[in-house]
Order: C-alpha cells, then structure tokens, then sequence
C-alpha cells in the first residue's frame, strides 16, 4: 500500500487520474483488487473510487450523501453549471477553428499557436473568442485575441479538462475529465427532457 | 526456382517479353504526364506529340471513354492504386467464381495433356494452374492489406466523419463479399478434382486451404476493428451534436434551472464528485530517531530577513564576525575609560589609571587600559582638555633609543587650581 501513496494523496486533493494526466496510475486503476484496498483506506473518509461511465477517468466519490457532502456536492455543481455553457462553447471554438467535425475528446492535442493563428484569420472566431474570454468564468480583460487565448487555456487547465505536460511550451492535451463533462450535459438532457433531440429525425439520415 | 534460368531463356524467346517490356518502358517514359492525368482524372492531350499519342493509345496505356476526353485505361488506374495504395481509387476484386472457373477449365486441359502423354504441354498448363491460384489468392491478400491499411490510417484519405462513416460501411461491403468468395470455394469439389494427383493435392487443397484459412482470421479483425472504428466516429459525432445542441439550448433559455440533484434522494453517480482534502503535516520532535533530518531540514531553511547581513557575512567570511566582536569590546572599553574620567571628576584628587583598573577588576590588559585613556585625554575638545591634568609615570626603556614605557597615568582635574587661580 506504501506504494500507492503518491496516488492516494493525488486522488484525495480531488485530481482526476486518466490516461493523459497519469497513465501509469490510471493502469493501475484498472485492477478492482487494488481499488478494493484503496476503497477500504478510504472508508472512513467517506470516500471511495469512482469512475465515468466509459471508464476513461477515475475520481473520488462519497459513500454516504451526508449533509455535508450534499452541501458540498451543491456548491460543485452549481458551479459545473455556471460555467457549463462557456465550456461547452470552447469546446465548439476549438473545435471550428481546427477544423474538426468530431467533439474535443480525451487525449486530442491542441497547440495554442496553431489555434491562434486560426482565430486571428477570422473575424466572427475572434468575436465569439471575445465574447468567451469575457465571461466570469474566464475573466480576461485583455482586448488582444493572443492574450484572451492564453488566460482561457489557463482557466480550463485550472479546472482540469487540459493538461499541459510541458510547463514552458503552449502545448495542451484534453483530459478524461471533458468525458466526464459530456456525461454530465447528457444526463442533464435526459433527466430534463430537453426538446434538443427535434432535429435528430432530419439528422439521423445522415448517419 | 532451379527451374529460373531455364525460364528466363525460353521466356525471353516468347514475343511477349519483348511487346510487354517495350509497353512498361513506354509508361516509365511518360510517367510524369501519366501521373498528372491519374491526379487530375483526366488526360491533357497537349503533354504528348501526335506521335507518343498515337503509341500510348495503341499500347492500351490510354483511351477515349467518349470523344472528348481522353484518360488512363481503368487497368492503368488500377495498377498505380495498388502500387500506390492510393485508397480512394484502390478497387478490391474479390470475383471468385471466375477464378474457379478458370481452374476447373486448367485442371482438365491438365489431365487431357497428361492422358496424351505430352510432357511438355503437361508442365506448361501446371504453371498456369499455378500462377492462376496464386492470383486468386494474392488478390485475397492484396484487398485485406487494403483494407487494413485503410484502417490503420483510421481513413485518413477522407476528412469529413461524415465521409468516414461511408467509406466504413464501403469497407464493411467489401469485407462481406471477400467472405462470400470464400464460401464458393469447395474444398470437396477440388479434391475430388485434384483426384490421387500429388502436386494437384497440395496446390489446391493444402496450400491453398492454409492461404484461406490465415485469410480468414485477418478478415475477422479487421471487421472487429472497423466495427470500433465505426462506434468510435458515430460516438464523436453524436458527441458534437450534443454539444451544438445543448449549448444552443442554454444560450436560449438563460434562465434555464437544472434540477436540484445533490439534495435527491438518490444522487446520480455523475454528480457524485468528493471534494478535494490537502492532507498536512507539521514537524514533531516526539520521536528522538527523527532528530536529525529535522535539524538538517532547519538547517536548510534560507532565513530571508537576515538575507543581507548573511550575504555580506558569507563573501567576507570569519573576519567580519571578529571585526563586529572587536568593535563590540572596543566600545565597552571607551564606556569603561568614560566611567573613569567621571571618577576622575567626582574625585578630589588625582587617580591612577593602574590602580583604578585594579579597584574596579576590569578585564583590560594594563598596557591597552593605559592607551585608552592618553587616547580619550588626547582626543577631548582642546577646552576640556585644559580642565584635566594629566600626568604620565613613565621611564625610559633603553639607553639606546628614546622609547618610554608608560607604567601609569595619574589624571586629575586642573579646575580646582583654575578656579584658585581665578578666585
């Protein structure tokens, strides 16, 4: 169990361990023996190892829904959903101006100069980066697209669904945890009812 | 392959050699211009004299498909696909029932020259028989390798998901007609055909059961493969669209409130994130065996405020330590003399220094004593120093030299005489 310390410690500060931010520990996940044994330390701190539904990130979860824990489950999501549609809206950005068609997912590179250089190139881009970078959740206040980049990236590394494995480099990798924001916004479909699927008949021709 | 040179010779007597050889030289000659028409799907005319037309088109290399546009034979295209592995243009042929067919027709030709007697015509329709299995399975091979490299390359050649989807469910077609070959081939039909004949046996059974069978497994991960390939890029799309979707929604509807689910009764798993807890730990001197790393811990610790001093202190080393001990004594000796020269003042009479020095049971050496106090006389303003009397006990050391040693002073106050004077 010694061992596992490092990993213990970096799961109770509330990281999320994937195959980005950590692959080796993230393997290690992968044995139910050892989250069994890792489950038992963390019995009396009313914490256990969770995991997304498609297996790509591990956190920790409570195991009873105290009043504190509801309290503080309360104020995280209040915030989740505070900045649930500036996430969302990067995530389209991004996703535009590299010229994908798929949605951002775990493990996609982003070099922030290549990005930049396609935002710079397009007028209706460096408005809505704009728009973006002005949000409370974001809060730049600079007027220079390069700059409203820079304080965005570091925001969204801040709250853990990029990792920067080079300190000095701008040079960005999506983590599990954007999977596990996808998740979310799904449920909140479903659970909601949200009239968001009327298009799909139109749509599923497509596929 | 003993049999190679023996080949080579009567190969190169074949007009053929010489017709095919001259034709793959004429494409090698105009490779660039063939190159271009492959690219651009068409053929610019103006490339080529009237006359290397004129061969090209007699060579079969190129046609007019209709009377405006000439092109590349689709045999041609074909050919630079698959050395190319050129994906968007790659066809995969997976006819089996004409090869089949083929091979019935060899095999009997076979077994009539055999019944003849001809040995000569026997060999010659083997090595058709040969080289036609070994077609049939290379293009097995060549449209799995196809495939698989389709794969790997996650369909690279197109950009679009969209386009991807298609070309997956293009490869899944393919995938199923190549099995569907394999199921016309009866290997109860060709060993019946191949009947007690040894290398008929072994080229159409064995061999080419072996081929089958490896070709099969291949064929089998690859449709696993596509399959996640396809479920991955169905995953991203739906992805996106939910995403557009849902941010759409929320720019709609600013005032859109999402349910209260950390307080139900059964809180969803996704909303179940335990906060983060930043585990500390402080120093503890209760356990003797910790001792020394904590004291070579506060050894470590840079002490900032004094940051100045330190540095000052570590570029001039040990003698500024000793300077600020010297200053230190220094100046407790000017207050002892100061305390002196008071005494002086409340005494009646003259005092000596030695005696003074021996009264009081100060630590100064006589000699340093003594200096001090000719040194304070010395430097009082020249208007007090007319108020002191100051009386050096000294003698000469030697005969030889003018030195005289200071053994005592007496200092006494003139003002008394003064005011005698005076008075």
């Amino acid at each position: 169990m010694i061992e596992n310390g490092p990993l213990l410690e970096r799961l109770l500060e509330g990281e999320y361990i994937c195959s980005v931010t950590d692959e080796h520990s993230f393997h290690k996940l992968q044995n139910d023996e050892l989250v069994d044994d890792l489950n038992h330390f963390l019995r009396p701190l009313n914490r256990r190892v969770a995991k997304n539904d498609d297996g790509s990130v591990y956190f920790l979860a409570y195991c009873d829904l105290t009043p504190n824990a509801r309290q503080h489950l309360s104020h995280q999501f209040t915030s989740t959903v505070q900045s649930l549609l500036p996430m969302l809206e990067w995530m389209q950005l991004v996703q535009e101006a590299l010229g994908r068609d798929g949605a951002l997912s775990l493990g996609d590179t982003i070099k922030l100069q290549d990005f930049e250089s396609k935002v710079v190139d397009n007028q209706s881009l460096i408005q809505r980066l704009a728009h973006l970078a002005n949000d409370k959740v974001f809060k730049s206040t600079s007027d220079k697209p390069d700059m409203q980049i820079k304080q965005v990236f570091k925001r969204i590394k801040e709250l853990g669904y990029l990792h920067q494995p080079h300190k000095d480099r701008l040079f960005y990798i999506v983590t599990g945890k954007v999977e596990q924001l996808i998740e979310l916004v799904r449920f909140i479909k479903d659970e909601e009812n949200l009239p968001i699927d009327d298009e799909l008949p139109e749509q599923e021709v497509m596929f | 392959m003993s049999q190679a040179p023996k080949q080579k010779s009567t190969a190169q007597s074949n007009p053929l050699f010489a017709l095919g050889k001259e034709r793959l030289e004429l494409i090698g000659k105009h490779a660039d211009a063939l190159m271009q028409g492959y690219l651009d799907g068409h053929i610019n005319e103006s490339a080529f004299s009237q006359q290397a037309l004129q061969k090209l088109l007699d060579s079969r290399v190129l046609d007019y498909p209709d009377e405006q546009t000439l092109s590349l034979r689709p045999i041609v295209n074909e050919l630079i696909a698959s050395l190319t592995q050129d994906e968007r243009k790659r066809q995969i042929n997976s006819d089996v029932g004409e090869h089949l067919d083929q091979i019935h027709t060899r095999v009997q030709s076979l077994q009539a020259a055999r019944q003849k007697g001809d040995y000569a015509a026997t060999e010659h329709h083997l090595q058709l028989l040969t080289e036609r299995v070994n077609d049939m399975t290379g293009q097995f091979g060549d449209a799995i390798e196809s495939l698989w490299h389709r794969l790997n390359t996650e369909f690279g050649f197109v950009s679009s998901l969209d386009d991807k989807i298609l070309e997956i469910e293009l490869a899944q077609r393919q995938l199923r007609r190549i099995l569907d070959g394999f199921g016309i081939i009866n290997f109860d039909d060709l060993i019946q055909l191949a009947g007690s004949d040894g290398s008929l046996r072994k080229l159409l059974v064995s061999q080419l059961q072996a081929r089958i069978s490896e070709h099969s497994g291949s064929l089998l991960e690859v449709q696993k493969r596509l399959v996640l390939l396809m479920s991955r890029f169905r995953q991203q799309q739906d992805k996106a669209l939910l995403i557009n979707r849902m941010s759409a929604f929320l720019r709609q509807h600013p005032n859109f409130q999402v349910g209260d689910y950390p307080n139900r009764s059964q809180v969803p798993a996704v909303v179940n994130q335990a906060h983060g807890i930043h585990a500390q730990a402080f120093i503890a001197l209760d356990r003797p065996q910790d001792s020394y790393a904590l004291a070579e811990l506060a050894r470590a610790v840079p002490r900032e405020p004094e940051q100045n001093a330190k540095s000052e202190s570590q570029t001039q080393g040990f003698s500024v330590a000793l300077q600020n001990l010297v200053a230190t004594e220094q100046k407790q000796l000017a207050k002892d003399v100061e305390d002196f020269f008071i005494q002086v003042i409340e005494s009646p009479e003259a005092l000596s220094g030695v005696d003074y020095l021996a009264e009081k049971e100060l630590p100064w050496e006589p000699e340093m004593w003594l200096f001090q106090i000719v040194a304070e006389y010395q430097g009082l303003p020249e208007q007090n120093k007319q108020s002191f009397m100051l009386e050096k006990d000294s003698a000469q050391k030697s005969r030889f030299n003018q030195l005289h040693i200071i053994r005592d002073v007496k200092v006494g106050m003139h003002l008394l005489g003064n005011f005698q004077a005076v008075g």
